[in-house]
């Protein structure tokens, strides 16, 4: 490892130039990939694709012919009729037969139509008013056919739709305020077009209306634009803020460049093997920029500052750089191994994105540390002479003492004077950490990751305020045994029920008893030989033969016989049935009286509406009827209508599958996991009828699936990495107890941050989880730092009260600049409109200050508590002059 | 010399055209009308069976049988009765659709419903006859025919076999297409293909015959070219429905009678045989 650095150290001085050329190359080769870059905001993609939420999901997509939605929410408040009102209503027809034509060739597949599913959009002109027209008749319209011209033609319409309780609380709101035009998108990548062409139209219309256009399609191409406007004005902001620090720090605009451009360096090379790879760019990912810029720019700081404070013109620059490479390389090394082991363990998760995240910022700390390593002295050698004239810890510092290091020094000193009532207060804080971690409630929301004023959020109140809810999550049911196999007692048991049938129907027919058993006898002799044929099919068959064969009565009466056993199949289809039906029925009402959904949308409804207009049409007939023969008409005469198609988002074409549609109040996670729960328990508690299974699809389940997947994941791979980084420790100190030490601040750090979470109620989201794993890398950084350098000092003093002071000097103002640059340096990111920003921008913060603080307090604390303890055994070098700049300097090579 | 060559190159075109009737092209007034008879008003009365397969855009397949009645009962292709009596799925067994036909303008058709598990008889609103066929691709309209006094007709061409007549809606804003062509045969005047438009140049739904017979009238013997095979596409949805016409009688004597209320709940026995 030695003869590594001492070669890496004197390339970069020697060659500089060439190193730095080389270096600029690479970057330049790696940011070439740039311009292919594809930006990925599908939360689905949160998922492996093998995963099987993922693949339920995209079946029941499939089955039910569920799309995308893009959402587009009138609303007018002003007006007392709310939105049924003619002029409103007239934009709203035209708005719907304007979404109708936004459909193109399919670029891959000129026979294709991409955009909007003009078939199952729900606008009030497009659906079906399915009612009773005077006595015993029955109409199927269109809901709309025309905007009303007269306001009681639109509180007609009024009255039509909220007589329908499949459109109520869900095309218009029950308060009369709001209707909503759903547009099913072919799929989700037309949304932005859609989108654009929408805002257009809306700009065309005037009137008192309030418009909003939302549905997670939108939220996820919003969250890609505004991930494009994070990377190019945020990122910046926090690059220029964070040189302003740096020059505040060091007075020099030449070597204030530097971190900049390793941080720069280390981003384009990263970000661009990333793209060069062929990953997407997710939410995630985006994120790597401002990890890897923090991570470089501290790592730079730390050569930087014990530069400055090294530097004296007596020793020249390349001396000092030489000196202060020897002594940083291997505690660089080390801390950057720790920090990439701890993002590389994030691999450990089963989430895509946050695997690539993870590996990518792992390698881009490699990247930094090693154009730390060769581009730093490079660049320093290549600077013109005059810059170093006026430059260095001694001539700034001559006389005067800043302010920084009189914080330390006296920060220092109470560390050393009050150490056990320190730990005592720390150990107080741990436990009401503790505390809060307890009250962590784990919640993500992908809405909530627009900032309050964003479109996107607007929408999502403003819809809210009028609909029950807006969150579509779909419970999938299905027929567990779709095969019936008929046992020699299930076939008795069908023998008696044929007979009690032929009874029934001996006034019509008088040879049917007699008839009917000969029936059965022939067909159980042909089941004992036709075993590959399904007992019903057998049975059917026969009767039809036999009414082939027959003459007169006894056509109709194998007809009734063939009937029977072609009922029994239907029997078996388990949607057709009244009492699964009403079982449905009863768990919709369940879940809307506990409150967690606001509506919900299931085949018993259509049933029940079509039972209502079939029988007198008063509300009491809203209902399922009580047999199945009923619930078949029911549903045939929902399809005698302009959308026949629309009964197979409920039900399978087969009767075995169902789905029912819950329309949740909230997009949080945990809303759908208490849905979920409250789902789980019915169906444990009531059983069904007949045995179905029960999962769910609908992006609103697949955030919780990937968000359990999340947590348990992170916590799996910051343990993993805890460890890796815990070992590392040990090895590179030799040492147990020092390995021990050095993670002190960082548990606590982790411990204070996720109490404080828990204690103000924070969702632990997505970026929550995964600053932990940065907690990780940034604080065990300073701790090797601190610790590295105190044994280092320790060696030479041979007494820790010497040596403290000391610590407090050049290493403590070289992590205190890193604490600073980085907690105040991310600030500008508060700017940004997605709150995952936000929240990384605040916790980077805190967590750079908190550990740092816990680093230059707590662990100088414990090791006064136990300084014989831990330097027990330490071997002293030749004693004498306590100074660093004493150190040997290794030599180069000329 | 000029007029010697234009005469030659009419006489190219047209036999291009159409080598059949080149000679005279009816007007388009009498193909709509021969078509519409073909298509509606063979026989005075017909009954058959009728299997509908529908699958939808992901091949599942729905099956429905039915029995359907016909009988003509105005002076020429005018007023005509139908009845359909349902067999299978066995839910919906027994349910009957009963139709009676006008063809004046201004008046709509009369549409009853018979649900036996509720044993109740439900007259069906005038109006929109553009709703589907039990659930199937076929509309109302299909089944029992668009009035000739809907559309505005113009012949577009004819060539390869069949007259091409546009078709468009009087009242555009009473349907969802902006108009249709029929391909009608110029042997048999059988409309072979109808393709739906919607302002766009390309169709979005299709029905075609697949398969046309010769049936003999039980009676007469007389030969009554029928469309046994047909299916209609719906390229919105990508769902198909296949419609077969089997065992059909012509001419059969059948009483006006029975296509009344009261036979709904007791239809007549050659109805379901």
């Amino acid at each position: 490892m030695n003869q590594i650095k001492q070669m890496l150290i004197s390339f970069a001085t020697r060659r500089s130039r060439m190193t730095i050329v080389m270096l600029l190359l690479l970057a330049v080769l790696c940011g070439s990939f740039f311009p292919k870059v594809v930006i990925d905001t599908d939360p689905e993609h949160m998922l492996p694709a093998d995963e099987p939420s993922r693949i339920f999901h995209n079946e029941a997509k499939k089955k039910f012919a569920l799309s995308e939605i893009v959402v587009l929410g009138i609303i007018n408040e002003k007006n007392p009729h709310g939105v049924f009102n003619p002029d409103t209503l007239k934009r709203i027809y035209d708005l719907a037969e304007f979404s109708r034509t936004l459909r193109w060739e399919n670029s891959d597949d000129p026979t294709k139509m991409d955009g909007v599913i003009k078939v199952d959009m729900i606008a009030p002109s497009m659906v079906e008013h399915i009612t009773q027209e005077g006595p015993g008749t029955i109409s199927f319209d269109w809901l709309m056919p025309h905007p009303p011209a007269t306001q009681s033609q639109a509180d007609a319409l009024r009255k039509k739709i909220f007589s329908n309780p499949m459109l109520t609380g869900q095309m218009a709101s029950e308060d009369g305020k709001a209707m909503c035009i759903l547009l099913p998108l072919t799929d989700k990548y037309q949304s932005y077009r859609v989108y654009a062409a929408l805002q257009e139209k809306i700009k065309e219309l005037g009137g008192d209306d309030e418009f909003h256009i939302t549905g997670l399609p939108v939220a996820q191409d919003a969250i890609g634009i505004e991930m494009f406007t994070e990377m190019s004005l945020a990122s910046p902001l926090a690059m220029g803020t964070i040189f302003l620090l740096l020059y505040f720090f060091f007075r020099k605009l030449s070597l204030t460049f530097l971190p900049m451009i390793i941080a720069t360096l280390s981003v384009v090379m990263t970000m661009g093997t990333m793209i060069g790879c062929g990953f997407e760019v997710h939410i995630m990912s985006s994120m790597i920029p401002v990890f890897l810029m923090s991570i470089a720019v501290v790592d730079s700081i730390h050569i930087l500052s014990e530069f400055f404070d090294l530097y004296t013109p007596e020793k020249g620059r390349k001396d000092t750089i030489v000196e202060v490479l020897n002594s940083l390389f291997m505690p660089m090394l080390y801390t950057s191994l720790t920090s990439a082991a701890g993002f590389i363990s994030l691999a450990l998760t089963p989430i895509p994105p946050v695997q690539i995240f993870g590996v990518f910022v792992g390698v881009g700390i490699m990247v930094a540390w090693l154009l730390t390593i060769m581009f730093v002295p490079a660049y320093i050698m290549v600077l013109p002479a005059r810059i170093f004239t006026n430059f260095g810890f001694a001539k700034h510092s001559s006389g005067k003492i800043t302010p920084l290091s009189r914080i330390l020094e006296k920060t220092g000193g109470i560390s050393y004077r009050y150490a056990k009532p320190l730990l005592g207060l720390f150990l107080v804080l741990l436990v009401i950490s503790a505390w809060g971690i307890s009250k962590i409630q784990i919640n993500d929301n992908p809405v909530k990751w627009f900032a309050p004023s964003h479109p996107i959020r607007l929408a999502d109140t403003a819809l809210n305020k009028h609909f029950a809810g807006t969150y579509p999550a779909y419970l999938i049911l299905e027929s567990e045994d779709l095969e019936v196999h008929y046992s020699n007692s299930d076939k008795r048991k069908l023998a008696e029920k044929l007979a009690v049938f032929s009874k029934e129907i001996s006034s019509e027919f008088p040879e049917a008893e007699r008839k009917a058993m000969g029936f059965m006898a022939e067909l159980m002799d042909m089941t004992d030989r036709r075993e590959d044929v399904p007992f019903l099919e057998l049975a059917t068959i026969l009767a039809a033969n036999k009414a082939e064969q027959a003459k007169d009565d006894d056509f109709y009466l194998y007809e009734e016989i063939g009937s029977f056993f072609s009922l029994e199949k239907e029997l078996q289809k388990p949607f057709k049935q009244p009492e699964m039906l009403s079982y449905l029925a009863g768990l919709q009402k369940e879940i809307l009286k506990a409150g967690l959904v606001g509506k919900s949308i299931a085949p018993a409804d259509l049933v029940s509406k079509i039972h209502q207009e079939l029988t007198d049409g008063e509300e009491a007939s809203y209902r399922v009827p009580e047999k199945m023969q009923t619930v078949g008409e029911c549903y045939m005469q929902f399809q005698q209508s302009h959308r026949p198609h629309d009964l197979w988002h409920y039900v399978t074409p087969d009767y075995n599958g169902a789905c029912v549609v819950f329309m949740l109040s909230s997009g949080d996670n945990m809303v759908m996991e208490a849905v979920e729960s409250y789902v789980n328990d019915y169906f444990q508690r009531n059983p069904p009828p007949s045995a179905i299974t029960h999962n769910w699809a609908g992006l609103t389940y697949i955030n919780v699936a990937w968000q359990s997947q999340m947590v348990e994941g992170m916590l799996r791979s910051f343990i993993g990495s805890f460890a890796i980084v815990l070992l590392m420790a040990v090895f590179l100190f030799r040492s147990f107890k020092w390995g021990v030490l050095c993670m002190v601040p960082l548990t606590i750090t982790i411990a204070f941050i996720y109490g404080f979470i828990g204690l103000i109620g924070k969702d632990y989201d997505m970026p929550v989880a995964v600053l932990g794993v940065l907690t990780l890398g940034m604080s065990v950084d300073f701790a090797i730092h601190f610790v590295e350098r105190s044994r280092k000092i320790y060696a030479k003093t041979g007494s820790w009260k010497e040596t403290l002071p000391l610590m407090y000097g050049a290493p403590a103002r070289a992590i205190s600049r890193n604490v600073l640059v980085i907690a105040i340096g991310f600030l500008p990111m508060l700017i940004s409109a997605l709150i995952p920003y936000r929240t990384t921008s605040l916790l980077l913060s805190s967590i750079m200050l908190t550990s740092g603080i816990l680093t230059l307090v707590a662990m100088p604390a414990i090791i006064t508590v136990a300084s014989k303890w831990f330097f027990a055994g330490s071997k002293l070098e030749v004693p004498a002059q306590p100074t660093p700049e004493t150190t040997v300097p290794v030599k180069v090579n000329q | 010399m000029k007029s010697i060559l234009s005469l030659i190159t009419t006489i190219a075109l047209v036999s291009l055209m159409g080598t059949f009737a080149w000679a005279e092209t009816p007007d388009v007034e009498t193909i709509v009308n021969k078509a519409n008879h073909m298509a509606l008003y063979q026989g005075k009365t017909c009954k058959g069976k009728v299997h509908l397969k529908i699958a939808d855009s992901q091949g599942r397949i729905r099956e429905r049988d039915l029995n359907i009645l016909r009988k003509d009962v105005g002076e020429g292709d005018s007023r005509q009765l139908y009845m359909s009596y349902f067999k299978s799925p066995a839910d919906v067994r027994k349910m009957v659709f009963l139709v009676h036909k006008t063809v004046e303008p201004g008046k709509d058709d009369s549409r009853w419903l018979y649900m036996p598990s509720l044993d109740m008889v439900k007259r069906i609103a005038a109006g929109d006859k553009r709703t589907s066929f039990a659930g199937s691709d076929f509309l109302y309209e299909d089944i029992s025919g668009r009035s000739l006094h809907e559309d505005m007709h113009e012949l577009l061409d004819s060539g390869n076999g069949f007259y091409v007549v546009e078709n468009t809606p009087k009242n555009p804003g009473d349907v969802e297409f902006s108009h249709y062509v029929a391909y009608v045969d110029m042997k048999t005047y059988l409309p072979m293909r109808m393709e739906y438009f919607k302002e766009t140049g390309k169709p979005y739904r299709i029905m075609e015959v697949l398969k046309v017979e010769n049936i003999a009238a039980d009676k007469s013997g007389k030969l009554y070219p029928t469309v046994t095979v047909s299916k209609v596409r719906n390229l919105e949805t990508g769902s198909e429905t296949v419609m077969t016409f089997s065992e059909i009688d012509y001419d059969l004597p059948v009483k006006e009678s029975i296509f009344g209320e009261r036979y709904l709940r007791r239809p007549p026995r050659e109805l379901m045989r």
